[in-house]
């Protein structure tokens, strides 16, 4: 059975009972086993001691997780932009949406043109959760970046940062050949760089 | 065993084993002639072939500008990596350098406004300069006057001209005037000596071929124009 593209049943030993019992469950269940699921691979995917299985679970790719935290950050900074008029809070918005999604389907062509044989959703699912960390470093600057010095604000923008490429830099090393790590691993460096910055910024 | 995730295999403790013999995969279909094929990623996988140390090289071949070595450098193996990123990072460069600037100059700085345009006029710029340009120029040159050297070969060696401005740009940052336009004029000089002595073999055969100096010459200086008085400028403060 082609497992990559459904939930592995948790429950159920059979895959109709699965779909049956998914019908029949409540609505705030549904929602949070999907939440579950997106805590345990963020947890996956930002703390390598947890991978014991060498990565397979990222088979189970799934863009509800990059989805979430590419709307919290969207809103995160647009709602921090200061602006007289909501042309600016929009443009925030809209950069930061494109970014991610365009950002991540660069980097991830950038990596199958260098060679690797990825799955690309598999690969833009791994560079969206691993964006979780510059979610928690623009809620900080959001709330205390005013009470805060330019070079404190610093520490927390470049620990996130360096968490997030530590994070999926070890992936994207992984696709390509050894002597095209460092082209396929730069692409990733400045996405999560630009992110910072913005996160930094507004 | 299907093989839905990466070619290079993992041992028991997690190890990459580089040196694993490629394993042909027996489920993969064989590609179907594309209706489209410059459409496809087989396509341009040919443009990806390099190295690190292949990038480094014409970096280094692009800085040294006066050197007409960079063609022995490409070797007949133009590459997109570098058009691409080097573009992309002047892009950063100019929306992080160009606000930074203007940041440090501002009085209030607790009332800094960013500006966002920039963004939107970098991607526009850079992208211009370094893709749709060389592809019209390169048409120009293969087609009307017959070169030997391929549309991707120019893009190729204008995406490299451009590496010198990521140094430019990033000092460019200095928010002083008579600074700036020497840092910009000697990018000028650096990336149009780079083309023309690199594209000299071409154009030394003809009057017409001799013509695609001009443009060369006059999209550069543009780029630089718009690098100063767009991303750039300083705002004197004005004396009520």
């Amino acid at each position: 059975m082609d497992y990559t593209n459904q939930r592995p049943p948790q429950n159920y030993s059979q895959m109709d009972d699965q779909k049956t019992q998914d019908l029949e469950e409540s609505v705030s269940e549904t929602i949070m086993r999907d939440l579950k699921m997106i805590a345990y691979k963020l947890k996956y995917v930002l703390i390598p001691k947890e991978q014991e299985d060498n990565g397979k679970e990222l088979r189970n790719w799934d863009l509800w997780g990059p989805l979430i935290f590419c709307l919290v950050l969207a809103m995160t900074l647009s709602f921090k932009a200061e602006s007289t008029t909501t042309s600016t809070k929009s443009d925030v918005f809209a950069i930061i949406f494109v970014l991610i999604w365009v950002g991540a389907f660069i980097v991830t062509l950038n990596a199958q043109l260098l060679g690797g044989k990825v799955s690309f959703f598999q690969s833009v699912c791994l560079l969206g959760y691993c964006v979780f960390p510059i979610n928690i470093e623009a809620i900080i600057i959001a709330f205390f970046g005013s009470y805060l010095p330019f070079l404190v604000k610093l520490i927390p923008v470049f620990l996130c940062f360096a968490w997030s490429a530590y994070s999926s830099v070890g992936f994207m090393a992984s696709l390509v050949p050894p002597h095209k790590k460092k082209l396929a691993v730069y692409p990733v460096f400045l996405f999560y760089l630009f992110l910072s910055w913005f996160s930094l910024i507004v | 065993m299907q093989n839905y995730g990466s070619n290079n295999d993992l041992d028991e403790k997690g190890q990459v084993m580089t040196d694993q013999p490629k394993i042909k995969v027996k489920f993969e279909p064989k590609p179907k002639p594309s209706a489209c094929p410059i459409c496809t990623i087989e396509y341009y996988q040919k443009f990806f072939d390099i190295e690190q140390r292949d990038v480094y090289m014409r970096v280094r071949c692009s800085l040294l500008s006066w050197k007409p070595e960079f063609q022995q450098c490409v070797a007949k193996n133009p590459d997109l990596w570098g058009p691409l990123w080097i573009s992309t990072t002047i892009i950063f460069i100019l929306f992080a350098g160009g606000n930074l600037s203007r940041f440090l100059l501002e009085e209030d700085k607790k009332h800094f406004q960013y500006e966002y345009n920039y963004m939107y006029v970098a991607v526009f710029l850079v992208y211009a300069m370094a893709f749709v340009i060389p592809i019209i120029l390169g048409f120009i040159m293969k087609y009307i006057l017959k070169s030997e050297l391929g549309v991707f070969d120019v893009v190729c060696m204008y995406g490299y001209s451009l590496s010198v401005y990521i140094f430019v740009l990033i000092l460019c940052i200095i928010p002083y005037n008579e600074a700036q336009w020497f840092f910009l004029m000697s990018g000028l000089a650096n990336s149009t000596i780079f083309l023309l002595v690199n594209l000299w073999d071409f154009m030394k055969k003809s009057k017409p071929t001799l013509m695609i100096a001009i443009p060369i010459i006059v999209f550069n200086v543009a780029l630089i124009l718009c690098f100063k008085f767009y991303f750039f400028r300083l705002i004197y403060a004005v004396d009520d």
